[in-house]
């Protein structure tokens, strides 16, 4: 839905004007607007239609050291007053904390293909039969009994950020994304798979062949599905499940968690965590990248970054305020969701680089072990670096793929399973933002029968 | 330094936060509506300004059914929020949301047309309209009924209202868990203090003729403690929240959710690797009612089952659990952080008895899913916010009282595992293959709770696991917790100490056989 137009340096600068003019040392502006919409279909009908826009302002402000933060999404005056307002009211409250400080302006990292106008130009007509078409032909295999619904979504926003250091810079970005969701039934058996791809640009999705079909297959694999013994054997991680991996090395890289000793990677910068064929990466600058963008929730250029070289930790992640803290430079790792958020710390594309192995080659190099396709909980704990999963895929014995199973547990620690990856796939799809290339750790504990 | 501020810009405090209840600062931008929306329960006087509102919303929900759709829906709302942060002994944040916005829905057969605005008038709300109303293009207008105010009962009392609590009283009570989980034990390094408060005024009207609105005020206080052994650490939680008043921290006071947060980081510095395999669980009483909110209840939302997809379709009437297993969902126990007075959808809340021994007696719906499998409206349509559609979701989840004595219990399971605390788990909803992490658990040897043991994930399948439960206490409790299905609401799970016989436990040792 439209809305009127703003200018929103004017706006921008007269929200700083208004913080300062209530006593503010410093202040900053966050100024979110986007739409988005969604369509689901079901059984080739379409079921939901959500179309929507939306805008909000974040004001942070600092005064003598303090630091507090308001959002409103009512753009008229006297809502902005009463934001600012707020804002400072809520300063009175926190602790004084030299480190309470905003970045100075240092540009931003020039990044491609953020932004696709023709997202907006394609027809809705288009869009429906893309989810039509993607669940028809995820319906299509026998095995596929029902379709649990297949999805359109796509968003366009523009993100602007200025301070009371001068600087006033912005960006528009876009996202679409489609799948579809199946159950496989095999008489009281079921089995649910899916598949989705989001892209940046319209043009760059998928084919909607190979997404149906690798939503068919997640479900129909399974069927038939066991359970091993309790034991110890190699287990391989598919690119889908790295995220367990990932989350905990995340939280424990976190500057603000390493400062107060919440974080089993503490003390380990600079030395050796992982196997040498570990190498981990932060890219906020990727060209088309699913969570590149020229500069963090603060307004710091991106950049892209070695976290883990070879097995060598090279650095944690800081926002401006952590960062001045550790007496280091921030990384550009300012998260934020939304304008309703304050800065915290975390990721753009993260991810585990290509290694050399052919995955194929790494389940048959494999005697007997797990092959990982799904892994719930919480990955590893990034305080203690315990690590405890439900576990579904294929139990592989002599190099193959013998049968599917489910409900185990996979569960280990984080030094012995980094240390443990003995083979790193080359399959790496960085199109993909928190992600990884088939690997495969040597032992870890395994929970069934 | 003044660490109250009677003045919010030029608005006395107390002014504006009466205000803020009854839409705040939507006052500024549309005086009519919200103010008057937020603030028509219960006052007498003002019945001119709601007919005036209330022919908006008829003429919004008019233009929502113009092309076509059996029902539709608006719903407003307002939300004021206060989050503070104390870690390290530091006050380090402080944030003061307001939100704003109304969705427009129109259902025609099994489609859904939904659009939302922040800025509320009656351009943006016809416009919505419009919006929603294309999915029911071409297909029959059931014509709408004009609305007319409905009184719905009140689950939630107040003797301390947020919008009268001096920040100060909030700092207060973050400052005195902090002390208290830092007092426990020298080796409680580090506390974490979350402080949320909120005021969520809504209004729902839809073509049945229904108008109803309240204002819900929430808290929810979070206390972590980090303890720090000479070999390990542990970060502990602690929950405590209610849809109140302040005077929740007079019934459980700051300091005791901090000491229940900081035993917890001390006990889990002793904690040895968990086993592996499956084991009998003997679950404590309280938060662990979050595996059947996950294993039992996610499946017993009935939007899956209206897609013949969910682990539990077709079960109506059968026997899917033991004789001893019965479960409650129910949103209208007082104060309770699932509990409001009507769901978002209008519908009165009230207790929803799901399975009872062990034989399941309905699923819990929203408005769509009630039509689509033929079931009552069970008040469990809930949305994050208006931003969201409304979801079958649940509100104050349990398995209900047993007989069995919880200490009998653990004296009568030979070997096992006790599990204490669980951090939070999810499940498929289709197969029934749920997890959750335990945060703090014991092993149980020849009858007797013993040596504590790293968090393990425990896995299986929900039909399985309700025929395995064949002792339930006497001692049923809730804890709060927040729940996620694409969006988030706020719920309780409770359950009395429960035996579950053979469970898949995630730990990283073999298990010892005897």
């Amino acid at each position: 839905m439209n809305q009127e137009v703003i200018d929103y340096r004017e706006l921008a600068e007269k929200l700083i004007q208004k913080c300062k003019n209530k006593g503010a040392d410093e202040a900053e502006v966050l100024i979110e607007t986007g739409r988005n919409l969604n369509l689901e279909v079901r059984n080739g009908e379409i079921e939901t239609v959500e179309e929507s826009s939306s805008r909000g302002v974040g004001l942070r402000v600092f005064w003598g050291g303090r630091m507090a933060f308001s959002h409103c999404n009512d753009f008229s005056n006297n809502a902005l007053d009463n934001t600012v307002a707020a804002a400072m009211d809520y300063a009175r409250t926190t602790t004084p904390d030299e480190n309470n400080v905003l970045p100075k302006d240092e540009g931003a990292t020039p990044v491609d293909g953020l932004h696709d106008p023709e997202i907006a130009q394609t027809s809705m007509e288009k869009k429906i039969e893309l989810a039509g078409l993607v669940e028809k032909l995820a319906m299509k295999d026998p095995r596929i009994t029902k379709s649990a619904g297949a999805r359109y979504g796509e968003g366009e926003s523009e993100t602007i950020i200025a301070n009371s250091n001068g600087f006033f810079k912005g960006y528009k970005a876009s996202a679409c994304f489609y799948g579809v969701s199946v159950v496989a039934e095999k008489g009281e058996q079921k089995s649910s798979g899916g598949e989705y791809c989001q892209r940046r640009f319209f043009n760059d999705l998928e084919t909607a062949e190979k997404i149906a079909e690798k939503a068919a297959m997640d479900a129909y694999e399974m069927l038939d599905s066991r359970m091993v013994e309790t034991q110890k054997a190699s287990v391989i991680f598919a690119p889908d499940v790295a995220p367990a991996i990932l989350g905990g090395i995340l939280g424990a890289i976190n500057g603000e968690r390493v400062l107060q000793g919440a974080s089993f990677l503490r003390n380990s910068l600079d030395k050796t965590i992982a196997s040498e064929l570990l190498t981990i990466i932060d890219d906020g600058t990727k060209p088309r990248g699913v969570a590149s963008k020229p500069f963090d929730g603060e307004g710091v250029p991106t950049q892209k970054r070695v976290i883990i070289d070879e097995g060598v930790l090279k650095g944690f992640m800081y926002n401006t305020i952590v960062a001045k803290r550790a007496g280091v430079k921030s990384t550009g790792n300012a998260s934020r969701s939304g304008y309703s958020s304050l800065p915290g710390i975390g990721p753009h594309n993260f991810y585990v680089a290509a290694g050399k192995s052919d995955p194929e080659e790494i389940v048959r190099a494999t005697k007997k072990g797990l092959y990982l396709k799904g892994v719930t909980g919480y990955g590893i704990n990034p305080v203690t670096g315990n690590f405890s999963g439900g576990a579904s895929g294929f139990w592989i014995e002599n190099g193959k793929f013998a049968f599917p199973v489910k409900g185990l547990t996979v569960a280990g620690r984080a030094a012995e399973m980094l240390n443990g990856i003995d083979m790193v796939g080359s399959d790496l799809d960085l199109n993909k933002s928190f992600t990884a290339p088939t690997f495969r750790i040597d032992l870890m504990q395994i929970g069934g029968k | 330094m003044r660490l109250t501020s009677d003045f919010i810009g030029d608005i006395p405090r107390r002014k504006f936060l009466q205000m803020s209840m009854k839409g705040g600062i939507a006052l500024a931008a549309t005086p009519a509506l919200m103010s008057q929306l937020m603030s028509c329960r219960g006052t007498q006087d003002i019945s001119e300004d709601i007919k005036m509102d209330s022919q908006l919303l008829d003429k919004t929900i008019r233009r929502a059914l113009a092309k076509g759709g059996e029902f539709a829906d608006i719903y407003v709302e307002n939300r004021v929020s206060r989050e503070i942060l104390m870690e390290e002994s530091k006050f380090k944040s402080a944030v003061f949301g307001i939100n704003q916005g109304a969705g427009v829905r129109v259902i025609s057969g099994d489609k859904t047309g939904f659009a939302y605005t922040d800025a509320i008038n009656e351009n943006n709300l016809l416009r919505a309209a419009e919006v929603a109303s294309y999915a029911a293009t071409g297909s029959k207008t059931t014509p709408p009924v004009n609305i007319h105010e409905q009184e719905r009962a009140s689950f939630i009392s107040v003797q301390l209202p947020l919008e009268g609590i001096a920040d100060e009283r909030r700092l207060e009570v973050m400052r005195r868990a902090n002390q208290a989980a830092l007092d426990y034990d020298p080796k409680i390094k580090m506390a974490s203090i979350s402080y949320y408060d909120e005021i969520r005024g809504r209004t729902v009207a839809n073509s049945e003729g229904l108008l109803v609105s309240d204002a819900l005020p929430l808290l929810f206080f979070i206390v972590q403690a980090l303890g720090v052994g000479e070999k390990a650490r542990h970060l502990s939680r602690e929950r405590l929240s209610r849809h109140s008043g302040f005077e929740m921290f007079d019934d459980v006071t700051p300091e005791d959710v901090a000491r229940r947060a900081a035993r917890e980081a001390i006990a889990m510095l002793e904690a040895k690797d968990a086993p592996a395999g499956i084991m009998d669980i003997v679950m404590q009483n309280g938060w662990g009612g979050v595996l059947v909110h996950e294993a039992v209840g996610h499946p017993l939302e009935a939007d899956n089952i209206a897609k013949k997809i969910g682990a539990f379709t077709g079960k109506l009437g059968k026997k899917v659990a033991s004789d001893v297993f019965t479960m409650v969902d129910d949103g209208s126990l007082p104060n309770m952080r699932g509990t409001t007075n009507f769901d978002d959808e209008g519908t009165q809340m009230k207790r929803n008895v799901l399975i009872k021994d062990g034989v399941l007696q309905k699923y819990m719906t929203d408005i769509l899913s009630a039509k689509q499998i033929n079931q009552e409206r069970t008040g469990n349509g809930r949305r994050e916010s208006y931003r969201h559609l409304p979801i079958p979701r649940m509100t104050n989840t349990f398995i209900d009282q047993g007989k069995d004595d919880p200490e009998d219990i653990v004296a009568s399971t030979k070997d096992g595992l006790y599990v204490q605390s669980l951090s939070g788990g999810s499940v498929n909803p289709i197969t029934g293959i749920f997890n959750f992490t335990c945060r703090e658990a014991y092993l149980i040897e020849n009858g007797k709770k013993t040596t504590p043991v790293k968090g393990a994930t425990l896995i299986g399948s929900c039909l399985d696991i309700i025929s395995k439960t064949d002792a339930v206490g006497n001692d049923l409790a809730f804890g709060p917790g927040i729940c996620g299905k694409g969006q988030e609401c706020e719920v309780s799970a409770g359950q009395p100490t429960v035996r579950i016989k053979g469970i898949n436990v995630g730990g990283s040792q073999a298990r010892r056989r005897s």
